[in-house]
């Protein structure tokens, strides 16, 4: 009973038709809606709900809002009480103010990153089925993405200040949305200083994480996909369509996950992801990953930062 | 890349550096391709803003939408730009606005 997995991802896009020729023909989504304001919703072949990723139209790049489905209306009027007895202000909007999905609660994470909960949107189904399915469907597109696994949002640090949300954010996930922490990197003296965290409420290793910045952003959203095979397969499809590609194939420490990371056309960051690692079970010691093994702990095989991918958000 | 397409010096004023640019790929795909780094590279696509810089000599064609939060039109009329939305037409000297910030780890 509570926060079942991301539901959806709203990011802002730039020129709409190089967006979607990206989330279609690269990621292998389809569009399943398109509103009055030119808001395009699209899904991967292996999510049943409506849609997981809305394209807004903008003049920037970045991030709109993370929307997290919980098991049903209790929860949803439960985690609320929860995030109100937090401190934290908590907007309710109607079903419908999204298109085919229920009523939303709506409310920012310490970090300024708007965050909704929902229980109930339409459903479309997977494009296999749920009667006798095949394993995959003869449609798929580009790198032929499962599903939106999860996303990684940059938030406000300013030691100076003593300010560090993500920190906040931690706390804010654990003890209000009942997330439980699996991996860590800390800086500074004795560790002190955290810098990213990896946050989960179900069996993979992460739904959420949170690296610090300057400013807070939206780092990257990211694709599952089933093994490294489709991953270098993906990176083909990207080299295709010559998709800026940030990081090709590898592996990192943290979650043990293979990837890419790589720019849709307007500047936001992807991964494709695949491996679910380990089992993430509540009572699995933290994972800590230290300074002088940053390197290691993002990308595995190098131990080397690649400074595009530690620099660059929306 | 097609050989009918001119190529053009592009000169980074700070660092003296020079590369050739085709007239069809942006200022910084251009410098990408050949490995170099001497302007910031980040999305490429117009969205993060490091590749930055001033066009101070020279003629562009600036090509696809920039960030507005990275440049604003009143900037952009004043000759700044993103590298990586920006065709060389003519030879080209700029100078670096974007950085890259130590920011995340």
């Amino acid at each position: 009973m509570g926060v079942m997995r991301i539901g959806h991802i709203s990011i802002k896009v730039m020129d709409m038709a190089e967006a979607l020729k990206h989330y279609e023909n690269v990621i292998g989504m389809k569009v399943t809606h398109t509103d009055a304001d030119g808001n395009v919703y699209l899904k991967c072949w292996d999510e049943w709900d409506k849609y997981s990723v809305i394209l807004t139209p903008s003049n920037q790049a970045g991030f709109n809002h993370v929307a997290y489905k919980v098991t049903d209306d209790f929860a949803l009027v439960r985690l609320t009480q929860k995030v109100r007895d937090y401190g934290i202000q908590v907007e309710e909007l109607p079903a419908g103010s999204l298109p085919d999905c229920g009523r939303m609660v709506k409310f920012n994470m310490p970090s300024g990153h708007e965050m909704r909960l929902f229980a109930e949107k339409d459903i479309l189904g997977t494009d296999v089925g749920c009667t006798n399915p095949d394993p995959w469907p003869d449609d798929i597109r580009g790198a032929g993405a499962h599903w939106l696994d999860h996303c990684l949002l940059v938030c406000e640090m300013d030691p100076e200040r003593g300010v560090n949300t993500l920190v906040d954010n931690k706390h804010f996930f654990i003890k209000a949305l009942n997330f439980f922490e699996t991996e860590q990197v800390v800086v500074g003296p004795n560790g002190s200083i955290q810098i990213a965290s990896f946050l989960s409420h179900s069996s993979k290793p992460h739904d959420i994480a949170f690296v610090v910045g300057p400013t807070s952003g939206l780092h990257h959203l990211s694709f599952f996909l089933d093994s490294w095979h489709d991953i270098l397969k993906a990176a083909d499809v990207m080299a295709k369509n010559r998709t800026r590609i940030d990081v090709s194939p590898t592996r990192h420490g943290i979650t043990r996950g293979e990837t890419i990371y790589f720019f849709d056309p307007s500047g936001n960051r992807n991964e494709t992801f695949a491996g679910l690692g380990y089992q993430a079970q509540r009572d699995k010691p933290l994972i800590t990953w230290t300074e002088d093994q940053i390197g290691r702990a993002i990308f595995y095989h190098t131990g080397v930062l690649v400074e595009s991918f530690t620099t660059v958000y929306t | 890349m097609s050989e009918s397409f001119e190529k053009h010096a592009v000169l980074v004023v700070e660092t003296s550096e020079e590369y050739l640019c085709s007239s069809a790929e942006t200022l910084l795909e251009g410098m990408v391709r050949l490995g170099r780094k001497c302007i910031p590279i980040g999305c490429v696509n117009g969205g993060c803003g490091v590749c930055k810089v001033a066009i101070v000599k020279g003629h562009v064609r600036k090509c696809g939408p920039m960030s507005r939060v990275h440049v604003s039109e009143e900037e952009e009329s004043q000759g700044f730009l993103l590298a990586c939305r920006a065709m060389p037409m003519s030879k080209v000297e700029l100078k670096i606005i974007g950085k890259m910030k130590k920011i995340i780890w």
